[in-house]
């Protein structure tokens, strides 16, 4: 297992992980966007791109996490980790209201099949 | 839910709670309930799970955390992998500030908007805002956010305890919930065909990607090139 730094180990030491190689990390990006949006204004061709950007990141994620899942979501076969993402997808097609329905369709066709083909 | 313009401050907090506990709420505090598990399984106290969660407020930079230190990862390794992974707030917190953003509006209180960017609050928020008066957004805002961050506080809470209990079918559709309601949100969100683009190229361009560039970076280089390319379409449809 990942060892403490020994100066800083302790009861404390936890914490202090999470601050330093969780927190820091991931709030840096937010502290430096406050800076850089300042100058921008909401309709620039540059924050289109930067939505494009981060719309793609995002849409990468669920690929990454469909893909490669983690823990017990891998006892899922590939095909009805997929199958249950385009459920919920092809109702968003259909009418972007029903979130509720998509999410219990998703749901309902991963849950039934990792009982069918997994359990 | 629509909200008024001559409404309280108070009244717009409220309809951002009600909104987020519509569902995006719950979503989200049922995704981090595998936090709990994961934060369990390498012996740290359940308080670091919830405060990750108030905290880092980023699933993906959450699971890396915990994950990587079951892994046994260098603190550097986990520390350059958690940067990278949340390089998305970078655009993400831009393109949602300048809908949040007032005359007068301190620095502090910028930074404290942004700490609440993350995949939920964010895409709801751009899909939300635009249809608010701009100075009812920030009360909105961290009404629907701060819902948000309090269910997940207790889904964390509960997971800690409780995931390693559950059946199997069970267990996997908590965790599937997490990138169902990221595509549920992105699909809401969707203006034109700009955005459309950027979605289905970011969802292809990532496997492909992580195939052939390691060390942590595919992600951030699958979403330029798809990110770039949905910009260059969308700003095809626009008469010049």
């Amino acid at each position: 297992m990942t060892q403490p730094i020994a100066m800083l180990d302790g009861p404390l030491w936890p914490y202090l992980a999470l601050m330093l190689f969780a927190v820091l990390p991931t709030e840096i990006w937010r502290w430096l966007a406050v800076g850089f949006a300042r100058r921008l204004s909401t309709d620039s061709p540059l924050l289109e791109w930067v939505r494009a950007v981060a719309t793609a990141l995002l849409a990468g994620i669920v690929a990454k996490l469909i893909v490669s899942p983690p823990g017990v979501l891998a006892t899922a076969p590939a095909l009805v980790r997929v199958a249950a993402l385009a459920a919920a997808a092809g109702i968003m097609f259909v009418d972007k209201r029903r979130m509720m329905l998509a999410v219990l369709a998703g749901e309902t066709v991963l849950i039934g099949g990792v009982w069918l083909f997994a359990g | 839910m629509s909200v008024s313009a001559d409404w309280s401050w108070q009244r717009v907090a409220l309809a951002g709670m009600r909104d987020a506990l519509m569902l995006p709420a719950w979503i989200v505090g049922f995704g981090l309930i595998g936090i709990g598990s994961l934060a369990r399984d390498v012996g740290y106290p359940v308080d670091v799970a919830v405060l990750s969660t108030i905290l880092v407020w980023a699933g993906p930079s959450q699971v890396l955390f915990f994950a990587s230190i079951a892994a046994g990862a260098a603190w550097s390794a986990i520390l350059i992998a958690i940067a990278f992974a949340s390089l998305r707030f970078l655009p993400m917190t831009m393109a949602i500030l300048p809908l949040l953003r007032r005359p007068g509006q301190s620095v502090w209180q910028q930074l404290i908007l942004a700490h609440y960017v993350a995949v939920t609050a964010w895409s709801e928020g751009l899909r939300r805002l635009p249809g608010i008066a701009p100075h009812q957004r920030v009360a909105y805002f961290l009404g629907f956010a701060n819902t948000c961050m309090a269910v997940s506080s207790i889904g964390t809470f509960a997971g800690y305890y409780l995931l390693g209990t559950l059946p199997v079918p069970f267990a996997a559709g908590l965790l599937c919930l997490t990138p169902m309601f990221f595509l549920i949100s992105l699909m809401g969100g969707l203006r034109h065909r700009g955005d459309a683009a950027a979605l289905i190229l970011g969802l292809v361009f990532a496997p492909i990607s992580a195939r052939f560039i390691g060390g942590g970076f595919d992600l951030i280089v699958a979403g330029l090139i798809a990110g770039s390319v949905a910009f260059l379409i969308g700003r095809k449809r626009k008469p010049a």
